[in-house]
């Protein structure tokens, strides 16, 4: 009995190892390390279904689509980490990483790379110099009344965009905030990337007007406009322009505009790439650095 | 006087109700978790296709369309916890050894609590430690970038340490001395008497040990998404160098993100990691019950 057990434990082992081996691993991009001489690039990519991961496939093309068939292309050697720390934390400590975090969340660890000969300093991304960046819009259908007028007017005003300032690019302020304190419900809803700023928003916003009652719901920017179309929320939050569809529907605006830093290690010389660089590296096309 | 008696009487049926209701606790949450758990997976297995669920190779859940295969995650699985086995039950077991036949009491004050120790630490701090120690440690010793099954077994390894520790000390302390001391007058020497005559009659105890290992290094999540660099690639045993992702790191890496049949996938995998769990138990108690005979 005890012997048949340890029998079976080791063929579900070797049975495992087996069927590992006898299927051919066909998607063996990348991570040569032939003939150049110089080491094999560490990509360090977000999860699946991460804000700041859709942003940058979309702005760097590294996402193709064509027809209804969309296709991430990061390569899938690419390291996952699940969050902006890690991604910091593994840059930090291997001299061969790339990866991107949002701008805000930069430190002096790991070096943010030039892109296109900008680097990703607010007023680069304010002047658009610096092309990975993506707006946080807020998109509502109509004219705004009550607590949502009154909240998107603190948004804009000097106090609302100081909060923004934390984390991201800031617009236009229109001065000091002075609250109409109106009473009711507001509902808000989309992109898990405009969420943490929203909700630091309305934290704010309610200790000026504590009578209002807001709800902020996370779905996606596509999510949240349709809400915002068909009236189940208030105001929608988006991290990307709206469509053309949805602009027949809605009035948007940017409320922040927030960079993505594409960072490597300190002790790599790199200073600068271009888009079509970082596109080759995080699709596989380039897994070598280069002796500089 | 009758209404004391009354009283304890109705203390005693209160706490009856109490205790029952306590034993209930653990069985109601294993009961909803199955529910739970099935009734979110099984139907986005079927939705997906069972087979090509559990047999395909490509996850790439935002694509469209998309696609689910968690078959790469069921070998880093596998792949993870044998590394784990291979490299912490031979050091756990002669720890245990050691520390039931061979250490000096001093010592024994001393190592006892720092394993204790060891199983106290959370995981999360065995990632951090795994990442800024471990992985530059690999990379410079081994080559690669760090982030590998071999960084994630070596780790684990250490991590089921006190959990095979603690049982193979008890199974060989409940060895009986006779034994022992018969091997010895036989003429063994120290050694020869433990290692040929006390872990062999401690095996069903030892392999119990094995088997809730295995348990602790599959179902290990938080240390292992840290230092196995997650890529969901199927990897073949020469590539221990090479990052991998396991049914755990799966789940917890993007749960939070995920909605719809992604979501529902993810559940999906849960399931999968439970069917493990449940089979590894069972192993378990089967051994126990046979150490019990």
């Amino acid at each position: 009995m005890k012997k048949s057990l340890t029998l079976l434990l080791a063929a579900i082992f070797l049975g495992a190892i087996i069927a590992g081996c006898a299927s051919n691993p066909t998607t063996g991009t990348g991570g040569g390390g032939d003939n150049t001489g110089g080491n094999d690039i560490t990509v360090i990519s977000r999860e699946d279904g991460s804000g700041t991961r859709g942003a940058f496939i979309e702005l760097m093309g590294i996402q193709v689509k064509e027809g209804d068939v969309t296709k991430d292309m990061t390569t899938k050697e690419a390291i996952i980490a699940d969050g902006t720390d890690i991604v910091l934390t593994s840059v930090a400590n291997d001299a061969n990483a790339i990866g991107y975090i949002s701008t805000g969340s930069l430190n002096d660890t790991v070096k943010a790379l030039q892109i296109e000969g900008a680097a990703p300093t607010i007023e680069n991304i304010k002047n658009g110099a610096y092309p990975i960046a993506r707006p946080f819009k807020i998109a509502y259908k109509g004219e705004l009344e009550g607590v949502a007028a009154d909240f998107v007017a603190f948004i804009f005003s000097k106090d609302g965009q100081d909060i923004v300032a934390k984390s991201c690019v800031t617009m236009q302020d229109t001065g000091p905030f002075e609250s109409q304190r109106p009473e009711g419900k507001l509902v808000i809803n989309g992109s898990s990337s405009v969420f943490p700023l929203m909700e630091k928003l309305v934290e704010a916003y309610l200790k000026i007007n504590e009578v209002a009652d807001i709800e902020v719901h996370m779905t996606d920017s596509s999510a949240g406009m349709a809400a915002a179309i068909n009236g189940t929320c208030d105001i929608g939050m988006a991290s990307r322009d709206l469509k053309e569809s949805e602009l027949e529907q809605l009035t948007d605006e940017s409320i922040a505009i927030d960079g993505i830093a594409v960072i490597v290690n300190k002790e790599n010389p790199a200073t600068g790439m271009t888009k079509e660089e970082v596109r080759a590296i995080f699709t596989g096309e380039v897994s070598i650095w280069s002796v500089e | 006087m009758t209404t004391s008696t009354n009283s304890g009487k109705h203390r005693e049926q209160i706490m009856h109700i109490v205790f029952t209701l306590s034993a209930l606790t653990a069985i109601v949450a294993v009961g909803l978790i199955c529910v739970f758990l099935f009734a979110g997976g099984v139907p986005a297995m079927l939705e997906i296709g069972v087979l090509k669920f559990l047999l395909g190779k490509d996850w790439s859940p935002t694509d469209t369309p998309a696609s689910f295969e968690i078959f790469p995650m069921i070998i880093a699985s596998i792949y993870v916890t044998t590394g784990a086995i291979l490299f912490g039950v031979p050091i756990g077991i002669f720890t245990a050894a050691f520390m039931a036949k061979i250490c000096p009491k001093r010592l024994y004050a001393f190592l006892k609590p720092t394993i204790s120790l060891l199983a106290g630490i959370p995981s999360v701090v065995y990632g951090f430690f795994g990442m800024v120690v471990l992985v530059p440690l690999v990379r410079t010793w081994f080559g690669g970038n760090g982030s590998s099954m071999l960084t994630a077994s070596l780790l684990l390894g250490i991590m089921i340490l006190p959990t095979v520790i603690g049982i193979a000390e008890t199974s060989l302390r409940a060895v009986p001395e006779e034994l022992y001391e018969g091997a010895v007058a036989l003429g063994a020497s120290h050694e020869r008497a433990v290692f040929f005559i006390v872990i062999p009659a401690a095996k069903s105890g030892v392999m119990a040990a094995v088997v809730l290992g295995i348990g602790r290094a599959i179902g290990e999540t938080m240390a292992v998404k840290m230092v196995a660099g997650n890529q969901a690639l199927l990897r073949m045993p020469k590539e221990f160098l090479k990052g991998l992702r396991t049914l755990t790191a799966n789940v917890v890496i993007e749960m939070g993100y995920a909605e719809g049949l992604h979501r529902d996938a993810l559940v999906a995998t849960g399931v999968v990691l439970f069917v493990f769990i449940l089979l590894i138990n069972l192993v378990f108690s089967l051994l126990n019950r046979r150490s019990a005979l």
